[in-house]
């Protein structure tokens, strides 16, 4: 029917859009009120000097300042890199061992219930609590992590006290955090590949690794690959693990560009500078949000 | 027989492993939380409490309004959930059934927004709800909460309200009923497995929520849990008994709704992003 009235609308599907785009508007008008109008506001913001601690300096127009200073930064690009190399360490990371968690997981086990609450309670904590977690596990005197070292008859570590040991200390964290998501996500997928496959490769003498190699990651590409931009997209963003674990020490050497950004804004007070740093933070992840939104783009009123 | 054996342990074995990876972390917690300042401070230390003390549990009610705490996690996250599901329903439903040109366009555009990083939207949130006077006020974290969700939550739906098939609408529409009433007598209870998935998957994300809990609610009878929880340790000290305590007193109800709800929130998860 709709092949031979393709260009004219009939009446009932005139109203029919008019009610679609009313059905649009909420979802859209709270976009536009918590994150459309905030982003304006920010970009506004950061071509503006507007420091809360000179109020009498007001509020002037400065150009591209504040991004000029973020050139010269020592801190902002140490920082950065931070943040890359987090993203570098706990991405990958997160996706090998939710992989290994969603094989273990994918057995046929009688009782179902403590397999998926241990994959879910990690997604369910809160960050902050597993940096808390941790935390108390890295302790020097009282950490679990210093008396296994003992145990073996070797000297106890400063694990939060020094830079690479703490920066270590967070990626397991966040790896033990993130990689239970990761296995969820896996873990559907695996359950999609049809069981003929593997006999078919048992029956021609494949051996596990290979059954691994050639069925396994093959057949479960797209699900990494969504475990992977989901993972990256939230990476990029790490605030609560290293904020309750070492809130960005020793010195500034586990800091990332999030916890600058809420530094610079919420304890020096500086607007103009934080809202500079935001945007070019907001640019890095909008870039990578596309590639989500590129694989994934589909037409839902289609199927 | 013998093989049959192997592989039944096998299996156990990569169950606790899973289990315990999961689980772990947790108990340490919960055990820490029985035992006084003087066991901790043993070497070599100690892993089931040797002197359980219920002394931490009156510490964490005594020192922080932890219950003042709970009653505002409970409220944001109830309340964000209501309209960023309600939100989401109705997007999702006008994007699957109304034939809108470009509707894969609107839905990445919708995405695209929905997931721009909370810490960019802090300091002009901050503004924006100074200005308003809703600092300190659950509405200040109720509406940005909802924005967090909705990326997840229409995707669920709108996968769920593609496997109804649009003759029950139809016959429904017949009878005299509107598009709308179709849409809430129809569809919704029949996708209310999908709906309530949406539904806890929101919950919980707004119960973690920590950055903007922390920036848009300074005051200390407005924070939420997981901000509260950070205010048990001293300026150079952290009384890891109590801290745990309050760990395990924030993380009980979480536990429950998804020990309760388990196969919805798999489910929920897997299908916003593998299926969806």
């Amino acid at each position: 029917m709709s092949d031979t009235i393709r260009h004219r609308l009939t009446p009932l599907e005139k109203s029919e859009r008019r009610l679609g785009f009313a059905m649009l508007a909420p979802a859209f008008l709270l976009l536009a009120a918590v994150v459309l109008y905030p982003i304006v506001e920010l970009i506004r913001n950061s071509f503006h000097f507007n420091h809360l601690a000179q109020p009498w300096m007001g509020t002037p127009f400065v150009g591209f300042e504040n991004y000029v200073k973020a050139l010269g930064d020592d801190r902002f690009h140490e920082a950065v890199l931070h943040t890359v190399l987090y993203v570098l360490v706990t991405v990958p990371g997160a996706v090998v061992i939710g992989l290994g968690l969603a094989l273990l997981a994918n057995q046929p086990f009688s009782v179902k219930w403590p397999v998926r609450l241990g994959l879910l309670l990690p997604w369910a904590l809160p960050l902050v609590f597993a940096g808390l977690i941790f935390r108390w596990f890295f302790e020097y005197n009282q950490g679990i992590a210093n008396a296994m070292l003992r145990g073996l008859g070797l000297e106890p570590l400063n694990w939060l006290t020094s830079p690479g040991l703490a920066f270590f200390a967070i990626c397991l964290a966040i790896i033990w955090k993130s990689s239970s998501f990761v296995a969820l996500v896996l873990l559907a997928g695996l359950q999609t590949i049809p069981k003929s496959f593997y006999e078919a490769a048992e029956v021609d003498g494949a051996t596990k690794w290979q059954q691994f190699r050639e069925i396994t990651l093959p057949m479960l590409r797209p699900a990494i690959f969504v475990a992977l931009i989901f993972r990256t997209i939230t990476a990029i963003q790490t605030f609560d693990i290293p904020y309750a674990m070492t809130n960005g020490g020793p010195g500034n050497s586990t800091e990332t560009l999030a916890m600058y950004i809420h530094k610079t804004t919420v304890d020096f007070l500086d607007l103009g500078y934080g809202s500079a740093l935001a945007v070019l933070m907001f640019i890095v992840s909008a870039v990578i949000t596309s590639v989500y939104l590129r694989h994934t783009r589909r037409d839902p009123g289609r199927h | 027989m013998q093989v049959l054996k192997n592989r039944r342990a096998m299996i156990i074995l990569a169950g606790l492993i899973v289990a315990a990876n999961g689980f772990f972390p947790a108990l340490w917690i919960l055990f820490t939380s029985f035992k006084t300042e003087v066991e901790l401070m043993r070497v070599p230390i100690t892993i089931i409490p040797q002197a359980p003390t219920i002394e931490n549990y009156i510490r964490v009610f005594v020192d922080q309004p932890i219950l003042r705490f709970l009653f505002n996690s409970v409220v944001v996250a109830v309340l964000s959930t209501l309209l960023c599901v309600t939100c989401s329903a109705l997007a999702a439903y006008a994007l699957v059934r109304l034939r809108l040109p470009g509707a894969g366009v609107i839905l990445s555009v919708l995405l695209a927004i929905a997931m721009f990083p909370l810490i960019s939207m802090m300091v002009p949130l901050f503004q924006v709800m100074r200005d308003l006077g809703l600092l300190n006020t659950w509405w200040a974290l109720i509406f940005p909460h909802a924005v967090l969700s909705m990326p997840v939550c229409t995707l669920v739906l709108i996968s769920f309200f593609q496997d109804i098939p649009r003759d029950l609408e139809n016959a429904a529409m017949i009878d005299g009923c509107t598009r709308l009433g179709a849409l809430w007598h129809v569809v919704i209870p029949l996708t209310a497995p999908g709906v309530f998935t949406a539904g806890i998957l929101a919950f919980v994300n707004s119960w973690d929520e920590f950055l903007l809990a922390l920036t848009l609610s300074p005051r200390v009878a407005s924070r939420t849990l997981p901000v509260g929880i950070t205010l048990y340790q001293g300026e150079f000290s952290f009384p890891w008994p109590i801290i745990s305590a309050a760990l395990i007193v924030a993380i009980v109800p979480i536990c429950i709704v998804i020990a309760i709800f388990q196969e919805r929130v798999v489910s929920g998860l897997t299908s916003g992003g593998v299926k969806g």
